[in-house]
């Protein structure tokens, strides 16, 4: 697995933290959304009955991983499901990042899966995108 | 004295603290915590740092202030109060926060807990039937778009006209319920879907409902207590804690994103991403100050339909009628808000972000019942510790904006909580001390445990003792809902 992710202790209390790792843009933007994922219900404990396909491109690849979290967030309320995974692909073509994901999950189901928090929104607190020595790394505030 | 944070930190009494505008490069005006030195102490850095941060924004009147259950949030720290000259001032969806209008209900009743002891648990099963708890949880109530858009031009007024609720329950509600000003026009498609199922529903995190009991000796003013509907004599009251949904939420985020876009046009720059502003009276700060209006009367519906379900539960397990039962409210107040009020300065749109509106018995805005008491202020420390009722003085008017604290605040994170704590037998153990919770997610429990709060006593001594709102009651848990 080319990506990790660490949940932070001690920043925004009352709030959920991580950062994300990754050896490429791609990659990263895996880890933040396996993060976000596992923030709201155990992947493992949701089926696969519940499809949306969706495309975002922006210039700035901190700008697009900001919109995809905010994206995951919006269908967990507006379709009331909680998910089991998202493969995504990002392509770079014309100075434009191409996002092509799948979401994929169930309806809330309180008797079969595990549930954590109800994210409410994706801050900009602390909120980065960046090169590092090892690859690429997002920092992310979630609101809860 | 140590504390979280190299700036300088003068006493101004021994529950004001003020760190001077020398202290970081931008500040126009001084920064003020109120707390003890204790809480002070044991402040976390995020605090400092933030409060300082919302010193710089333009327009601020006064001081950037912070309540004594104050943390580290994002943009304004929990707890940051700041207003803002609607002139020359900004509106920021960092000094509101994600959940527009989350707030405090508290409903009374004549039932004693020698009544409700023997039902506890039939009670309990029908309050977490009733009222949805959780991630991605819908109610009952089904919505057009077109009533969906009355919701939020009319908030609670909605819910009294279509039965969920009494006429005389809007006289004891911040705004009667219902805040003027509202454009559901400028509302994005992304806003009405997250939460245009979820009227009536809990949410998760430190949103609740819970059934308390108020003691004799938990009652510090009879008079202001009796005149609030709270006799003692181990009576059954009910608290609410919970805002607008996903409807808030995604109004928040998609300001946020305007306002990012806009700043660069106005000249602002700030400290924090996540205190994105804009001017009040330009076209997104006008904008951004209705759709948070329209999301502002969501949460007091959300909260209204929520006390329907909640009297139709009593209704159910005691036999009797909510009105036979006594079921009043005592008042609903908001702790995540923008508002335009007038103060010696002038017309100021102040914020409060985990902070309670607190006007005293002077304040003109206050209906009938409260204007010889002041206005009540609901405060819900954790589910182990209790909860108080407090009153708003004409001193907070005078020092504070008319704000206080609204909760006990946290000094664990949630990640820390959970591994200090598990769910499953925090909830044994509380059963063993009386206090019976009903829990969407055990996971969700551990990080809301007492220990991962403040002990709201401390916190409630020192407003009191600033004089920012003084104490009435005290109310002890023994239900708990939480998603």
């Amino acid at each position: 697995m080319a990506w990790t992710f660490r949940f932070l202790e001690e920043i925004a209390l009352a709030d959920i933290a991580f950062d994300a790792e990754g050896e490429s843009i791609e990659e990263v933007f895996r880890g933040a959304t396996q993060a976000l994922l596992q923030s709201m219900a155990t992947p493992s404990t949701v089926a696969e009955t519940w499809e949306r396909t969706i495309e975002q491109r922006d210039v700035d690849p901190s700008a697009l991983l900001y919109d995809w979290l905010s994206e995951v967030v919006y269908w967990k309320d507006a379709a009331g499901v909680v998910y089991r995974e998202a493969p995504l692909t990002l392509t770079h073509e014309h100075d434009v990042w191409l996002l092509r994901a799948r979401l994929i999950g169930a309806p809330v189901d309180q008797q079969t899966q595990e549930l954590h928090a109800d994210v409410k929104g994706i801050t900009k607190h602390l909120y980065a995108l960046k090169q590092t020595s090892d690859g690429w790394q997002a920092r992310v505030v979630l609101d809860v | 004295m140590k504390l979280n944070t190299d700036m300088t930190v003068n006493r101004i009494t021994d529950e004001i603290w003020e760190i001077p505008p020398s202290e970081k490069s931008g500040m126009l005006v001084p920064a003020r915590i109120y707390a003890t030195r204790e809480i002070l102490q044991a402040m976390d850095s995020g605090v400092f740092d933030q409060v300082t941060n919302v010193a710089c924004l333009p327009g601020i009147s006064r001081y950037a202030l912070c309540m004594p259950d104050g943390h580290w949030g994002y943009g304004f720290p929990i707890g940051g109060v700041a207003a803002f000259d609607v002139h020359e001032g900004i509106i920021s969806p960092g000094g509101v926060g994600y959940d527009i209008n989350c707030g405090m209900r508290l409903i009374r009743t004549d039932l004693t807990l020698a009544d409700v002891q023997p039902r506890l648990e039939q009670l309990m099963t029908e309050l977490f039937r009733k009222v949805p708890a959780g991630v991605g949880a819908s109610g009952f109530v089904r919505l057009s778009r077109e009533e969906f858009r009355r919701v939020m031009t009319d908030g609670a007024r909605w819910c009294v006209e279509r039965g969920y609720g009494w006429h005389r329950d809007l006289v004891r509600m911040e705004e009667g319920g219902c805040i003027e000003g509202t454009d559901p026009s400028i509302v994005t498609d992304h806003a009405i879907q997250r939460g245009i199922n979820q009227l009536g529903t809990l949410g998760s995190g430190n949103h609740y409902l819970e059934v308390q009991v108020v003691s004799n000796d938990g009652i510090f003013d009879p008079v202001t207590a009796a005149a609030f509907g709270i006799t003692g004599h181990e009576q059954i009251v009910v608290m609410v804690h919970c805002g607008s949904r996903g409807f808030g939420h995604q109004v928040a985020s998609d300001y946020l994103k305007v306002f990012e876009k806009s700043m660069r046009r106005y000249g602002i720059t700030v400290k924090d991403q996540q205190l994105a502003c804009a001017p009040f009276r330009s076209p997104e700060g006008q904008e951004y100050f209705s759709a948070m209006n329209c999301a502002a009367n969501t949460a007091f519906a959300n909260r209204q339909v929520i006390t329907h379900q909640i009297r139709e539960a009593f209704a159910t397990v005691f036999g009797r009628s909510a009105e036979a039962l006594g079921m009043e409210l005592v008042y609903d107040v908001a702790h995540n808000i923008a508002k335009v009020e007038r103060y010696p300065e002038g017309d100021l749109v102040v914020h409060r972000k985990g902070a309670t509106r607190a006007f005293g018995p002077g304040s003109p805005e206050l209906p009938g019942p409260f204007r010889q008491t002041g206005q009540p202020v609901i405060c819900g420390g954790s589910m182990e510790t209790g909860s108080y009722l407090l009153v708003g003085t004409d001193q907070a008017v005078r020092d504070t904006f008319g704000s206080t604290m609204h909760g006990a605040g946290r000094t664990m994170s949630r990640a820390q909580a959970k591994r200090t704590v598990r769910g499953a037998q925090l909830q044994q153990q509380m059963k063993q001390r009386g206090i019976l919770v009903k829990a969407v997610s055990m996971s969700g429990l551990a990080e809301e445990a007492g220990v991962a709060y403040k002990n709201i006593s401390e916190v409630v001594e020192s407003v009191d003792r600033a004089g920012i709102t003084k104490k009435v009651a005290e109310l002890r848990p023994i239900g708990n809902i939480k998603g």
